[in-house]
């Protein structure tokens, strides 16, 4: 039986490790980093660090943020919101959906997700020197019905069984052993390159279950970065 | 004939002991002989992986050790472009020197075609499509693989 990975599909960033000997291992990409961008340039098949690279060259061509979109309407106010701030064609799919057009051809979030994730699958495959099918994906603790089942489908596309869709900030205090205490209330706090997410957790009897979420989605590292930027320019 | 029947019977069942003591020890003879078996596989494995790790594990700690010196590296050669100064020249050459002869050399990128694998573009710039016209920082590749991407401009297609 092999190993199952667990993936944090990012925003910006997304991240894969499996578990050796109960402690967590995050795989390394073939680039050497931890981390693999969550950028996709369909047309030449380029994902994760090979693509961040040449976006500046290819806007249009470059999609990245796709999880603003997954699972979400073309109509919702978080994807008119995103196509103000994206170089790349958002348009209306089947159903309404929000999909991605790149050089004439559209393609659905999950399709874009699905390339991430199958890199996150070859990397982890070289680096265990195994085949590997089966995943654990995380998501943010708000994402609706939609938003999950998107994130199951591009797992799917990409050749994996995705065992489970676990919420974020549960997989964040599973990580610091919070499973263990008793009738508690836990904030976490998710600052990462894209959105600044809050989750109140009530954990009792090793069920986490998600009293509230708040923050903003447009705060993020990269706003930090900009800023740095700006404030060099001047 | 009682007695012999008694003998007969006793000798049954001591016969059916037997049996069953044996048949008993085959089965945990072949619990073992499967134990056994799985622990000399997860051996081979564990043997397998630890080689492995082992190399990996060399691998990036080169690797990391290659990046910090290469940004000692790039302050001295920003240094030597705006200080005339013989000792200053002759460092930076020994430090390229060491770093060739470990088999760490840069990437050519100045007016090279654009490719990801061995470079970042940072900025769109006048000057051919899509060939670099300015390396802002140097790339280095350590034994074929690309240890830090050079940081370019790329020309738009303007001319």
């Amino acid at each position: 039986m092999g190993k199952i990975i667990g993936i944090d599909l990012g925003t910006t960033n997304s991240c894969v490790a499996i578990l050796e000997s109960g402690k967590p291992k995050v795989i390394p990409t073939t680039e050497g980093r931890n981390l693999i961008p969550s950028v996709v340039e369909p047309v030449k098949g380029l994902v994760g660090d090979l693509a961040k690279r040449q976006m500046v060259l290819n806007p249009k061509n470059t999609v990245y943020s796709i999880k603003r979109l997954m699972g979400r309407r073309f109509d919702d106010a978080e994807v008119k919101k995103t196509i103000k701030m994206v170089p790349y064609k958002v348009v209306k799919g089947k159903d309404g959906m929000a999909c991605v057009e790149v050089d004439g051809k559209i393609y659905t979030p999950q399709e874009i997700s699905a390339k991430i994730l199958q890199k996150a699958k070859a990397d982890a495959e070289a680096f265990l020197g195994e085949k590997v099918t089966e995943a654990v994906i995380t998501v943010p603790a708000y994402f609706d019905d939609s938003q999950r089942q998107a994130t199951k489908q591009a797992g799917e596309i990409a050749g994996l069984e995705v065992k489970r869709i676990i919420n974020e900030p549960t997989a964040a205090s599973l990580a610091y052993g919070l499973d263990k205490k008793k009738n508690e209330k836990i904030a976490v706090y998710d600052l990462g390159g894209g959105t600044f997410d809050i989750s109140v957790l009530e954990i009792g009897e090793g069920v986490f279950e998600v009293k509230a979420t708040n923050g903003d989605t447009f705060l993020g590292g990269d706003d930090f970065d900009q800023k740095i930027v700006e404030c060099l320019l001047e | 004939m009682k007695k012999r029947d008694d003998k007969k019977n006793q000798d049954k069942t001591a016969g059916k002991k037997v049996g069953s003591e044996k048949q008993s020890l085959q089965r945990e003879i072949d619990s073992l002989q499967s134990q056994l078996r799985c622990a000399l596989a997860d051996y081979r494995n564990i043997e397998a992986r630890i080689e492995k790790e082992v190399s990996l594990f060399k691998k990036d700690t080169v690797r990391s050790l290659i990046d910090k010196l290469l940004a000692v590296l790039d302050n001295l050669e920003r240094a030597e472009s705006h200080i005339d100064n013989k000792g200053l020249k002759m460092a930076v050459g020994q430090f390229k020197d060491v770093l060739a002869s470990e088999g760490i050399m840069p990437i050519k990128s100045d007016g090279e075609v654009f490719d990801p694998i061995k470079m970042d573009c940072m900025q769109i710039t006048q000057g051919p499509k899509d060939i670099v016209v300015e390396t802002v920082t140097k790339g280095y590749e350590y034994c074929g693989e690309v240890i830090r991407p050079a940081k370019v401009r790329v020309g738009q297609g303007n001319e």
